[in-house]
């Protein structure tokens, strides 16, 4: 049970009438990626929102281990969550700041660090010491991370402004900068051409072995979620279908029949 | 692509000229004058018709230069490009000519008594515009009601200065604190709201203080007014003719003469300084955490939750900084002009306010001081005209959105840059 970074037990949401999770139980390993598949409107974006506090669960638990802590996520409402237990997450449709240079995102996601090093903003108007250390640390990591995406040489241009496949690597080494104990990623790899979906692949595989990050992960292409997934669990309309590694499911008829329909 | 520039800027010219027709018609054309006591229409086509006129070959020339020009619109155009690129260029040196020039103001020779209201006046707006700036331009919640936070500063300021005989140094904060706590005060309920209905609620709060001025008489003297606010002195030196027995006024203690005017300029120094700590102190913390997380959250509050920002206290302090400078500066208007009542409170003071922030180009502290110039330095010009100064107002709103769709100074700069690390 150590290695568990992530146990959901029969987690529902229901809005009104429609039950989005119908009694979902999963778990997720430390340096894992667990892929979460399943059909349009399954409720995997559903499922995130949840774990990352966005909306409260009718029912069920989530807890988080972290450093072998038992946090219970339903106790954290929406920035908390990333906040006071680590858990980070990126969007379908990417959300960065994109009026804001691609380093000042960096900047942002290491905003409750640098709060309390600029004494809530007081020792920041007096210009400590101690805080001008703090900020050209945070500077540093933004730096380490921006190196690994190979976007340092853009630092200072808006992130509105960088091509799409950067804004979509650029939004998942942000979340990292909160140090998370466990990344959500939201398709992460939609709309990336196969170059890019490659490099992405390889990040994603960085932060699980060298980050020691726990990777929930929402994708459509398969090639993503074949090539890295360690565990797959697979949602129709709010159901677990099917759990097991990626080639498990891959021959799994449940699976196969929830995608392609049944054969008469 | 000429012809059929020109045929398509005809074509619309032609339309406004006929739009232009059916509103100055019936407004301008027909006018009701008094003859022997009888009420006859008396039309003015020719009037109407050099509007008419007026109207199509100025939409003519504009579609010609900038609208059609561009096939995008909303693009800002070549001229606001080259004036924007201008100020970028040269901004700093821009900014320290201005304020070199704003310290030896008073000393002008045509600096006289006009010139320096009108000076005080600009630099009220200013000190606000900065103010605002945090809220609408930094955090990008849309704010209808600022001037209730000058209004709870002036009233603060006035009655601390009344009642307890305090001096403006210990007023001043008091009264930046009274209005940073309305500022908390009105957060807390809108923290859940956005655009326009936040700006819904903003304008009903800034009515809301408005008339709870006008009716609790016991303190605020109603419609009446505050009289004999206390003038500021130049660090305990009052600027009084004849003053009080045994009392050391500041042209004895300089050796002067008397003149009204030094009051004049103390008070222009006063909101000169007020207006550049306010200036400084948004410069400085627009770098700091609290300042990226203000425009972090103006441009994605949910990105925002997702990285652990809290939005509650980030909006709030934003409010309640902005609301302390609209304090200060509430104050200042107080002490200036020793009488204050509700009516210096009203909707259209946070309208130009507003404007001035968002014409000036959200976030930009330069745009503020360029657009206050603009706007109230056309009001003022054209006070001799009566009632076509508002229709100054408008026009100069309408070129800066012609020409500067996206305000004066749209460009933003980062607060951080990696080439400055090294």
């Amino acid at each position: 049970m150590s290695d568990t970074l992530l146990d959901v037990q029969n987690l529902t949401m229901k809005f009104g009438g429609l039950i989005a999770i119908d009694d979902l139980t999963f778990s997720a390993k430390k340096d894992h990626i667990t892929s979460i598949i399943g059909p349009n409107g399954a409720g995997k974006t559903t499922v995130f929102n949840c774990l990352t506090g966005f909306y409260r669960a009718t029912a069920g638990s989530m807890y988080l281990n972290k450093d072998n802590n038992k946090m219970d996520l339903k106790k954290f409402s929406d920035f908390k969550v990333a906040q006071k237990a680590g858990v980070a997450r990126t969007f379908q449709n990417i959300r960065l700041f994109p009026q804001m240079s691609v380093l000042e995102n960096m900047m942002v996601a290491q905003h409750n660090k640098l709060m309390i090093a600029s004494g809530f903003s007081i020792l920041g108007l007096l210009n400590s010491r101690s805080f001008l250390q703090k900020e050209k640390e945070a500077v540093e990591i933004s730096k380490y991370w921006l190196d690994i995406i190979g976007l340092t040489n853009r630092a200072d241009d808006n992130a509105g402004d960088l091509p799409y496949g950067d804004q979509r690597k650029l939004e998942i080494v942000r979340a990292m900068c909160i140090n998370p104990h466990l990344l959500c990623l939201d398709e992460p790899a939609a709309g990336l051409n196969a170059k890019e979906s490659a490099e992405l692949n390889k990040l994603l595989k960085f932060i699980k072995n060298d980050k020691k990050t726990g990777i929930l992960l929402i994708e459509h292409d398969m090639s993503v979620v074949m090539g890295i997934s360690d565990h797959v669990v697979v949602l129709n309309y709010g159901k677990k279908i099917f759990e097991g590694t990626a080639k498990e499911t891959k021959n799994s008829p449940e699976v196969i029949e929830a995608y392609l329909g049944t054969e008469e | 692509m000429g012809k059929e520039l020109i045929q398509k800027s005809l074509k619309d010219s032609l339309f406004t000229g006929i739009i232009a027709l059916a509103l100055f018609g019936p407004i301008v054309g027909l006018r009701t004058v008094a003859k022997n006591e009888v009420l006859i229409v008396e039309p003015k086509w020719l009037v109407v018709l050099l509007i008419v006129i007026f109207c199509a070959v100025g939409r003519f020339f504009i579609n010609l230069y900038t609208f059609k020009k561009e096939q995008r619109r909303g693009e800002p155009s070549s001229l606001g490009k080259a004036i924007s690129n201008f100020l970028d260029e040269k901004g700093a040196q821009i900014a320290i000519g201005a304020i070199v020039f704003s310290i030896i103001f008073p000393f002008m020779p045509f600096a006289d008594r006009y010139w320096m209201d009108i000076a005080i006046m600009m630099m009220t707006y200013i000190m606000l515009g900065w103010g605002l700036n945090i809220v609408i331009g930094l955090a990008g919640l849309l704010d209808l009601g600022y001037v209730a936070f000058y209004a709870v500063g002036a009233y603060s300021y006035a009655l601390f200065a009344i009642h307890f005989g305090w001096s403006f140094w210990i007023c001043l904060p008091l009264a930046g604190l009274f209005a940073g706590m309305f500022g908390i005060l009105l957060g807390f309920p809108v923290l859940r709201l956005r655009g326009d209905y936040l700006a819904i609620v903003t304008l009903a709060f800034g009515e809301m203080i408005r008339i709870l001025l006008l009716n609790w008489y016991e303190l605020t003297k109603g419609p009446d007014g505050l009289t004999g606010i206390p003038r500021p002195s130049f660090f305990g030196l009052p600027f009084k003719r004849y003053p009080d027995e045994g009392v050391e006024t500041f042209h004895t203690f300089f050796g002067m003469e008397y003149d009204p005017m030094q009051r004049i300029i103390f008070l222009y120094y006063l909101i000169l300084i007020l207006a550049l700590v306010t200036n400084a102190f948004t410069i400085k913390i627009r770098r700091l955490p609290v300042g990226r997380a203000w425009e972090a959250l103006r441009e994605d509050e949910i990105a925002c939750k997702s990285l652990g920002v809290n939005p509650r206290n980030t909006k709030l302090t934003a409010f309640a900084v902005g609301a302390m400078f609209g304090g200060f500066a509430g104050s200042f208007f107080a002490t200036r002009q020793a009488f204050i009542s509700p009516e210096s409170f009203t909707f259209i003071e946070s309208a130009i306010i507003v404007a001035i922030v968002v014409l000036g180009g959200m976030g930009s502290q330069t745009g503020v001081v360029l657009s206050t110039i603009f706007l109230i330095g056309l009001i003022e010009v054209f006070r001799d005209f009566e009632s076509y100064r508002m229709v100054a107002f408008g026009g100069a709103m309408v070129l800066i959105m012609i020409f500067r769709p996206r305000g004066i100074l749209a460009k933003r700069k980062p607060t951080i840059t990696m080439g400055k690390q090294g």
